[in-house]
């Protein structure tokens, strides 16, 4: 029998996989050419990934053939293959459907997270290096582009750039008007469609330049830094400036000059242990903990010069449009110590204890910055950095990071991967609330049970820098902190012979 | 802004909001000659009306759900030709719907999806099988099985085997599926048997063409009605003697009817091939992965083969004819238990054929026969009986594919992450789970019984709440052996769906009258949104006259309920409060909570062009949405973990001085404000903002606007 032409559609709920089936096959139709297709929407309309399957005879072929036209993809019998995403590109390649000696692959290159990726306490995202190479490597042709983008400039949706592309990709006996005519008649959002074709049709005929989609660095301007940066550029190694320059715009915005000639001062400590490396992790690290969340920052943050223009742009409000802005905030006793005295807090948080309010009494507070009086509440709070110095939290922060520095520099001799290990390790510590406090304690967990000992010389700087790393890990693995408790149990019991020797 | 009353819509504008089906509509009016084209599923709807059926009914469910939901938005059509339309409220009320044509020569088609709803169904079939009907009688059931399906993994044959009811299983070719449509009533009434014709989930949504003809009106039919109703007859009541009689009369009449309907009527297909000592039989629907299996390894044609569109009953002679003078024949019967295969065994053995028999020792006995598994399966069986066929050269290609398969996962390091699927964006059922999710932080793990629908999705990922699945409008009679063991009390969680097709019964009542300590929470979105948004009895406005019909609260008072709240599912706070106290009160019966929110698939259909029509008219229109302040984000996500919603994503942290990625809510938001109450309720991070734009402002908002812009500029740059 006359072979068909199979297509294999990847795509998300809400991609209009279903629409793009409907528009090939009424094209097909309209070329007199047999054709078939089928899909198993079930709950994956529900946010999941699913797949649709069309087979278009070539022409001249007899109808009587569309009687064994398959309703399932066959493992190395797929002509082409159309991806929604990136991941569902790689799903279909996993499959076997998409093979080297046939399959052309028309992909969007862009990614929608998975729900197991975006949960992580870290950065969770599957290796996109891996997709693209199994893309290159096991399909025979690739159409590749951001369609997401391309759907965005054209103001249409997805599926149509990729009809555009399966148009442009000539791989099917169906001229341009046929699938324009299968928009048309399909009667919906027909010109933004027509226009998203357009588009998909340009990129994969290479006419169009592809647009790439910028995740610039945001820097902090700041002025009255100058001299600083200066004595940076002189004392310290070139590979290490940007992130110490930036560290130090951050820093003098944050609080002021004096706090980030503290900063210089720390860092030159750690540049005389003589690794450029370190030195850039710490400078990245330290800056980031000197400028630690409090009341202030937020506050600070949420009446920045820029933000508003920010938040026009994300939430995509025109011009002429009127925007408000309503903040959510819930501070509790914990926040409202942090910010008085050592003493004051002190005695703040005894009575939250004694009185069980710790962690039960917030204040939920929904301030809107886009009015005069919200703003203004927020400006004053941001105006409280003169007195940030003088917070319990400022005085618990700096012993904090006092003590990290001093573990480094004294982890640097033994070996300087476990010094990198144990500045790496800040990471752990972020967030607000609860989750602040969660990452605190592990921090400090691993800080007692694993960077002390290794220390204290009861690991192989090898096995200790290791064992940090592992347990860092372990922290960002679940919020219970099951996976670190295992981990710390693990390296105690690898901890326990060289103790003995040591004995 | 949220949940504004569906009944504010005029009923002639109240649609399935899932999709609209006026394309489909069109199709089910073609006339003699013309050329239908669509879906499996509306082919067999256009081929019941060309039969003249006096009525239609069903429950929803896919893959079978379009049957009735095209009907739906027919009434016009289903007038004129005088077709009763019910949609039930479960498929047993389907099945005995199918009692009509017990006593009265009116033909009637019910569909449901199977297996689920045939186990709901069993009791009415029986009896609408034992004592048999004289106007035709069609089940179409999706037969939910393999890729993509949502249900256990079981087959509807074994029904159809236990109450001698016909089972069809066409092959998935729209002129087959419609011919065997319209044989069934024949077939029906030529045997007295109900029906059932099996359509699995690829074959519901085949698209294809054939010639349509004529819709039929009924002869009898709500257009033209019957002055008296038949006469007693005990014969057609499934009650003792008569069961005794139907019993003998299914076996020693009815059935070789049948086998002689489906030889006269060439029901069964032969495809012709020269080799005469080989043969195959397979079931309708898995034909086309079959025939391309044999094309596949270059044998297409050569095999003769019996394709199977009616699997119950064999026709032995058939059968016997088909194997006599055979060395070997292939059963290809796709999942278990392997009935159609140990019946041919036991045909032959009593003929005294003596034919080898291959089916599930060369094919799997479970799972989905994929075209991949079928090549095996051919490769295997023509290895043992056919050793003079040279398929040497497919077989290498087929273990190529697998090795390059194997090689790719190598490449992607494979497993790649999983998508499940999950609440839509704004569901007003997750913030539900969130609530729960909190509540366990404060009192611990809780037993909860899920049930069916869409917050059968809370199983899944971020939230993984849910110890067991019992079925539809279960989840608090499954509860009951575990609540008297837990020291904690048990949550059950159950769909208004759900609630109307069994739970008001099999859970509601059973719990009061044994005085259940139990929690139930009741999602009250107003339709069954899992299959397509169709209406229910609380949905705001009936179909026919747009009043609704049964409340939730009404009934369950009605039914002594005394710890009862309803409480709008978006306000977690509230939400987790109540929860906690459904959890700790002293009351000891059973405490109900009605989370009310309206689907949110339905309501963004329903809104979204009334909005659009609001701008166009230069209307003030104010646009609610959320967002994530990135310098405040610190990329812990927990609020994804407490959320799940799908605009609310991942990017990579705009701070050089970080490196883990912070959330953000992209332009999918419908400005539910989940994320700013579970931010707000779990105490997470000030990193939420929300964000109203006001569309066509007035000269108020714009100086409003500009005054503040001004001032608010003139602060911030202080």
């Amino acid at each position: 029998m006359p072979k068909p032409v199979t297509i294999l559609i990847g795509a998300l709920g809400g991609d209009g996989g279903g629409v793009l089936c409907d528009w090939i096959v009424s094209a097909a139709q309209s070329q007199g050419l047999g054709v078939q297709a089928t899909q198993i929407p079930g709950v994956a309309q529900r946010t999941g990934a699913t797949t649709y399957y069309v087979e278009v005879m070539p022409a001249g072929a007899v109808p009587r053939t569309t009687s064994v036209l398959a309703l399932n993809p066959a493992m190395g019998e797929v002509d082409v293959a159309l991806a929604t995403e990136l991941l569902e590109a790689g799903r279909m390649i996993f499959n076997g459907f998409v093979t080297p000696d046939r399959t052309t692959l028309i992909a969007s290159t862009h990614r929608v997270l998975a729900i197991g990726e975006r949960m992580a306490m870290g950065d969770g995202s599957f290796d996109v290096g891996r997709l693209l190479r199994a893309v290159k490597e096991r399909s025979r042709a690739q159409i590749l582009f951001d369609m997401d983008q391309a759907a965005e400039e054209s103001g249409g949706v997805i599926n149509a750039v990729l009809l555009g592309a399966l148009a442009g990709s000539g791989k099917l006996p169906i001229p341009d008007g046929a699938f324009e005519a299968a928009i048309r008649h399909a009667g919906k959002s027909v010109d933004t469609n027509l226009a998203a074709f357009a588009f998909g049709r340009g990129h994969a005929r290479g006419e169009l330049e592809q647009a790439v989609r910028e995740h610039r660095k945001r820097q902090t301007a700041v002025q009255g830094a100058e001299d600083l940066v200066e004595r940076a550029r002189r004392t310290l190694p070139v590979a290490s400036l940007d992130i110490v320059e930036e560290g130090i715009r951050r820093l003098t915005a944050y609080q002021d000059p004096r706090y980030a000639v503290l900063y210089l001062d720390r860092l030159d400590a750690i540049h005389a242990l003589g690794s450029a490396e370190l030195l850039r992790e710490v400078a990245r690290h330290l800056a980031v903990r000197m400028s630690f969340e409090d009341v202030i920052r937020v506050a600070q943050a949420k009446t920045s010069a820029e933000r508003v223009a920010r938040v026009r742009a994300e939430v995509r409000a025109k011009d002429h449009e009127p925007l408000e802005i309503t903040e959510h905030f819930k501070p509790g006793i914990e926040e409202i110590a942090a910010v008085l005295p050592p003493s004051l807090a002190k005695r703040l948080l005894g009575w939250g204890e004694r009185t069980g309010r710790l962690g039960k009494t917030y204040f939920s507070m929904h301030v809107r910055t886009t009015t005069i009086f919200g703003f203004a509440r927020l400006r004053l709070v941001a105006g409280l950095r003169w007195w940030r110095p003088r917070t319990s939290r400022y005085v618990e922060e700096q012993a904090e990071i006092e003590r990290w520095l001093g573990q480094i520099r004294a982890a640097s001799p033994l070996g300087i991967d476990l010094a990198r290990e144990i500045a790496e390790s800040a990471r752990l510590i972020k967030g607000y609330g609860d989750t602040h406090k969660r990452g605190l304690g592990n921090y400090r967990r691993i800080a007692d049970e694993v960077i002390a000992p290794a220390l204290a010389g009861r690991l192989t700087p090898r096995a200790a820098a290791d064992a940090v790393a592992n347990a860092r890990v372990a922290a960002l693995a679940d919020p219970e902190g099951e996976s670190l408790s295992k981990t710390l149990v693990a390296i105690a019991s690898a901890t326990s012979p060289l103790k003995q020797a040591a004995e | 802004m949220l949940d504004q009353p569906a009944a504010q819509l005029p009923v002639s504008q109240r649609t399935n909001p899932e999709r609209s089906f006026t394309e489909e509509v069109r199709a089910l009016r073609l006339g003699e000659g013309e050329v239908f084209r669509g879906e499996g599923i509306l082919a067999v709807t256009k081929a019941i009306l060309q039969s003249g059926v006096a009525y239609v009914g069903g429950y929803q469910g896919a893959p079978v759900s379009h049957l009735v939901d095209v009907l739906v938005e027919s009434q016009d059509l289903l007038d004129e030709l005088g077709v009763h339309l019910e949609t039930c409220t479960n498929e047993s009320s389907a099945a005995a719907l199918l009692g009509a044509s017990i006593n009265y020569p009116i033909r009637g088609c019910v569909t449901w999806k199977s297996i689920v709803g045939t186990n709901v169904a069993a009791d009415a079939l029986s009896n609408l099988a034992s004592p048999g009907v004289i106007g035709g009688a069609l089940i179409v059931v999706g037969e939910d099985y393999g890729e993509g399906a949502s249900v256990i993994q079981e087959r509807t044959q074994a029904y159809a085997l236990k109450s001698s009811v016909w089972l069809m299983d066409p092959r998935p070719s729209l002129p087959t599926i419609v011919r065997c449509t319209e044989k069934a009533f024949e077939l029906s009434e030529a045997t007295n048997t109900p029906v059932m014709m099996e359509l699995r989930i690829r074959a519901c949504h085949v698209t294809g063409e054939f010639l349509a003809k004529d819709n039929v009106p009924p002869a009898i039919s709500r257009n033209h009605r019957l002055a008296h109703p038949a006469a007693h007859n005990y014969d057609r009541i499934s009650h003792p003697p008569s069961t005794y009689a139907h019993e003998k009369i299914k076996v020693e009449v009815r059935q070789p009817a049948a086998e002689r309907f489906i030889v006269e009527q060439g029901l069964n297909e032969l495809l012709p091939g020269e080799r005469s000592d080989l043969g195959i039989i397979v079931q309708g629907g898995i034909t086309n992965v079959l025939v391309r299996g044999l094309d596949r390894l270059e044998v297409e044609g050569k095999v003769p083969t019996l394709v199977l569109n009616v699997t119950h009953p064999l026709v032995p002679d058939q059968i016997v004819d088909f194997c006599k003078g055979k060395r070997a024949v292939l059963v290809v019967e796709e999942g278990a238990p392997d009935y159609i295969e140990q019946a041919i065994h036991a045909l032959l053995r009593k003929r005294d054929v003596d034919t080898k028999i291959y089916g599930k020792d060369v094919l799997p006995m479970a799972g989905e026969y994929t075209a991949e598994v079928i090549t095996e399966g051919l490769l295997k069986f023509f290895a043992q009986s056919a050793n003079d066929l040279d398929i040497s050269g497919p077989r290498e290609r087929f273990e190529a594919a697998r090795a390059g398969r194997a090689e790719a996962q190598r490449l992607l390091g494979g497993p790649l992450p999983l998508r499940p699927p999950g609440f839509c964006v704004g569901c007003p059922e997750r913030p539900v789970f969130s609530a729960i999710k909190l509540l366990e932080r404060e009192v611990g793990k809780v037993h909860i019984s899920s049930d069916i629908g869409c917050h059968s999705f809370a199983t899944l990922a971020p939230f993984n709440l849910g110890n067991s699945i019992l079925g539809f409008g279960m989840s608090l009679a499954a509860a009951g052996a575990v609540a008297p063991v837990m020291q904690k009390r048990t949550i059950s969680v159950m769909g208004d769906g759900g609630f109307w097709h069994n739970g008001l019964l099999s859970g509601v009542a059973s719990a009061m009258f044994n005085r259940g300590d139990r929690v139930l929470v009741i999602m009250q979105n107003g339709y069954t949104s899992a299959t397509g948004a169709q209406f229910i009895p609380n949905t705001s406005g009936n179909r026919r006259d747009g009043e609704t019909t049964s409340d939730i609260s009404a009934t369950l008072k009605a039914m002594g309920v005394g710890w009862l709240r309803t409480i709008h599912t978006y306000n977690v706070g509230t939400m987790l409060k109540t929860l906690r106290e459904a959890m700790s009160t002293d009351d000891k019966g059973l405490k109900v909570i009605v989370a009310d929110g309206e689907c949110q698939l339905a309501r963004q259909r329903r809104i979204r062009p009334q909005i659009a029509a609001q701008l166009k008219r230069g209307e003030r229109v104010v646009r609610t949405r959320y967002g994530v302040d990135d310098e405040v984000c610190t990329g812990d996500h927990s609020c994804i973990r407490l959320s799940g919603c799908p605009s609310l994503v991942v990017k990579p942290s705009p701070d050089p001085l970080r490196t883990d990625p912070v959330a953000s809510v992209n332009n999918g938001c419908v400005g539910c404000g989940l994320c700013g109450e579970v931010a707000d309720a779990a105490v997470l991070c000030p990193s939420f903002y929300k964000a109203d734009i006001v569309q066509n402002a007035t000269w108020w908002d714009r100086l409003k606007w500009k005054v503040r812009s001004k001032v608010i500029g003139a602060m911030a740059g202080a």
